[in-house]
């Protein structure tokens, strides 16, 4: 044998190479396990466990009352309605916001400069509904006009139609700027022009995020239910508080067949029109590393299929146009009622030094450290779950169920889940969040897994390689990479949803912002707005700057 | 006597998306035998590599390794596939990770789970990495390379080396030389037939007749069958010519 041991080795190890590889770099993530593990038996308040077991048993024997179904179902639909529209209204929205605020839309380099300054001006007047989480909106809007339905399809369309923008702006600025160039020269003029030589490769694009949008929506629409803005989440959270278990779980299957049928149909368009995968969103670093040329035309169908992608996006373009209309008829949806505001309580005077007198850095403390534990938690299980099962067949299906669990609950919702056993606080709001993007990294991150690697993989194993060690070695070496870059976006996503925890209390800038405006304390409200939105943008910021150092190279 | 066998095929059948892949292949391998696996596109030859290192579990049919069933599953089948080597057409060489942790990823069928991180932090067994460049005429200096920024020729003797790391007993190659100019293929060719010697045996499918001369024995492959078994002696232009005729059909 001439595998010696690495102690026996005489050049073992020079100082300069001591660098982690790959596939390490996902698993670092989950270090943050280890002091939360410690950490949890402390939080524990002894009680509620035989609650966690009633609720557990309840998932097998979800009620089967008709009263229950039906108000279920109900409730089902106004949720998959608000979304809807609050998704196609975002959609249109950010479609046209983000042409607008494109530099090259405007004659402008990619770099800035040149007569793109109305495109930095609408950029940076974006920054600010991107920064806000709809929960946010829906319950400021819901103070200035009153419970309406038209409140929850706005609270989404208005951050989600700037998040739109921006990547449609990101997009249309990455392109290749040569086709556009040529047909100016030509003479063509500028409308037909840009349509021509930058839609083309800015749709499939905009199709694969639209598809996510519409995820995310029908997250969204969940979560503003639990706060009383209509919907299922309502009553998932009347029922929680209950503790009608039987009667919970009727609403959570249901939830979960929405989402996983609206997720398959995502994904069945996604490969049908030929659309980039999520995870490699703006990139093409998810494959195995095989050198592909990508100059910026992501869509390489057929050519036979581009003229049918076109004729069934109009097809279904048709179709869903009077589809929205109905939806808004069925569930009242009035966008005239947002005008009328209704008259607000009779406001004290600012007290400035209230405002002063708040705790910001142990609320901005407390805020950065429920992202990152929620961030890390969310990141670093994802691998390791799907390492830890990978030898049993039923392994991947059962994490599956589990994950689509976690993204299916309101991060809320797991967080009074989790009051039933743990104090409340920074760890069980970022356990909360943690377990919610869990769900929804977990999900991408095993797509990406089966599209890359096998083949290497294959070869490991057939090399006698355990299959835990296989799949380190083969699959997730390739993945490191577009991962934690999408992890770095998501811990940016976990920024903003920070406040959605808020309710367990003590989690920073999010519970006081709650109370803030249960209180109709505008000063502070205004105040933590203000740092909440800064610190978003500045999270954004340096979120970017890693995910374009990971994809870089 | 004749040296003991190594992996014994044993009217393997294997069935295909309207035509069977394979149908009745039986074969015998003995340690210090250099096999060439021949055969028109389609024939059969990659199934029967794939069956031969254990990837592809065949419908019918026996395999046996050193005399013995092939066991089913866990460590003992593991054991049974590090000793089987083989060299992929595609390589597939790990592209994120360096020469040296290439190298040793032949190791990790004999490596616990601390060895196999240790390696994605560590240079691990260098002095053994480095002996293993040398002798495939590379320079250990690369060891702390990415492989993605190897040449073609240098990332083939890379994947061959990982393959020597695992010290396999039978190295399997499929279409190794396909994609290389005649230099390299050479080159290659050379390496796995000196490598292929006694105590080990090689099988390797290959589209080069004229390439035969090293090789001990010939097997053919057409339409998922042995077509003939020979000693390269004994194999005459007009068995070839049979072999190949209307293989465009």
């Amino acid at each position: 044998m001439s595998a010696g041991s690495a102690l026996a080795d005489p050049s073992w190890p020079s100082p300069g190479r001591w660098r982690p590889a790959a596939p390490l770099w996902l698993l670092l993530p989950a270090l943050v396990l280890l002091p939360l593990l410690a950490l949890l038996p402390g939080l524990s308040h002894g009680g509620g466990w035989s609650l966690v077991g009633r609720f557990a048993l309840a998932a097998l024997r979800p009620s089967l009352d008709p009263l229950v179904l039906a108000s279920v179902l109900r409730g089902l639909g106004v949720t998959v309605g608000l979304a809807l529209l609050g998704w196609a209204v975002s959609l249109a929205l950010g479609l046209a916001l983000g042409v607008l605020s494109a530099r090259v839309v405007w004659g402008g380099s990619r770099s800035g400069g040149g007569g793109a300054w109305p495109a930095e001006l609408i950029r940076k007047l974006l920054a600010l509904p991107r920064s806000i989480h709809e929960l946010l909106w829906g319950l400021l809007l819901l103070q200035l006009v009153g419970l309406q339905p038209a409140v929850a399809v706005l609270a989404i369309a208005i951050p989600f139609a700037a998040l739109v923008a921006r990547v449609v702006s990101d997009q249309l600025d990455a392109l290749p700027t040569g086709r556009l160039e040529a047909l100016r020269a030509a003479g063509v003029a500028a409308p037909a022009a840009l349509l021509t030589a930058l839609g083309p490769p800015l749709l499939p694009q905009v199709l694969s995020y639209g598809g996510y949008r519409l995820e995310c929506a029908l997250r969204s629409a969940t979560l503003l239910g639990v706060f009383g803005l209509g919907g299922l989440g309502t009553e998932l959270r009347l029922t929680l508080q209950s503790l009608a278990f039987e009667e919970l779980w009727t609403g959570l299957w249901a939830l979960l067949a929405a989402m996983l049928l609206l997720e398959r149909l995502v994904g069945w368009l996604r490969r049908r029109w030929t659309m980039p995968a999520r995870f490699g969103l703006g990139s093409d670093t998810g494959s195995t590393g095989t050198d592909r040329a990508n100059n910026g035309g992501p869509a390489r169908g057929r050519s036979s299929d581009v003229g049918r992608r076109g004729r069934e996006l109009l097809l279904a373009a048709a179709l869903l146009l009077p589809v929205l209309v109905v939806v808004a008829w069925a569930l009242q949806v009035d966008p005239g009622s947002l005008l009328r505001w209704q008259p607000l309580p009779p406001l004290p005077p600012a007290d400035w030094a209230a405002v002063a007198a708040l705790p910001w850095p142990t609320l901005v403390g407390n805020t950065l450290v429920l992202t990152l534990l929620a961030a890390a938690l969310a990141v670093g299980t994802a691998p390791l779950l799907l390492l830890l099962v990978r030898p049993w067949p039923w392994g991947q299906g059962l994490v599956q169920v589990l994950w689509a669990l976690g993204r299916l609950w309101p991060p809320p919702l797991i967080a009074l889940l989790l009051l039933l056993v743990l104090r409340p606080g920074v760890v069980t709001g970022a356990l909360a969040l943690g377990l919610h993007n869990l769900g929804v990294l977990g999900r991408l991150l095993l797509e990406s897994a089966e599209h890359s690697g096998e083949t290497r993989e294959q070869a490991l194993l057939g090399a006698g390689c355990g299959p835990r060690l296989a799949l380190l070695y083969g699959r997730f070496s390739g993945l490191a990479r577009p991962y934690l870059a999408y992890g770095a976006y998501r811990a940016d996503v976990i920024l903003r949803e920070s406040v959605v925890v808020g309710l367990v209390g003590a989690t920073g800038l999010g519970s006081q912002l709650l109370e803030a405006l249960s209180a109709f304390a505008y000063d502070q409200l205004a105040a933590l707005m203000l740092v909440y939105a800064a610190l978003t943008l500045l999270g954004e910021e340096l979120s970017d700057r890693l995910r374009r150092r990971l994809l870089s190279s | 006597m004749p040296p003991a066998s190594l992996l014994e095929l044993e009217d393997i059948h294997v069935s295909g998306r309207g035509a069977p892949r394979l149908q009745g292949v039986s074969l015998r391998l003995r340690a210090g035998e250099r096999v060439a696996l021949l055969g028109p596109s389609g024939a059969g030859k990659s199934t029967l590599l794939a069956v031969a290192n254990g990837l592809l579990v065949p419908d019918r049919g026996q395999v046996l390794w050193q005399g013995a069933p092939r066991a089913r599953s866990g460590r003992a089948r593991r054991r049974q596939q590090a000793r089987i080597g083989t060299l992929w057409q595609d390589l597939r060489l790990i592209e994120e990770l360096s020469v040296q942790q290439n190298l040793n990823a032949g190791r990790l069928g004999q490596w616990g789970w601390p060895r196999a991180l240790l390696n994605l932090l560590l240079p691990l067994e260098s002095g053994a990495c480095a002996a293993t460049l040398r002798r495939l005429d590379l320079d250990p200096a690369l060891l702390d390379q990415p492989v993605a920024a190897l040449s073609g020729g240098q990332r083939q003797r890379v994947a061959l080396g990982r393959l020597l790391r695992q010290e396999p007993a039978l190295l399997l190659a499929d279409e190794p030389l396909a994609s290389l100019d005649p230099r390299l293929a050479g080159e290659l060719l050379g390496l796995l037939l000196e490598e292929g010697r006694a105590p080990r045996a090689l099988l390797l499918s290959l589209h080069r007749p004229d390439l035969l001369s090293g090789f001990d024995r010939v097997v053919a492959l057409r339409r998922g069958g042995v077509q003939f078994d020979l000693p390269v002696a004994a194999v005459e232009p007009g068995l070839l010519a049979e072999l190949y005729a209307g293989a465009a059909a």
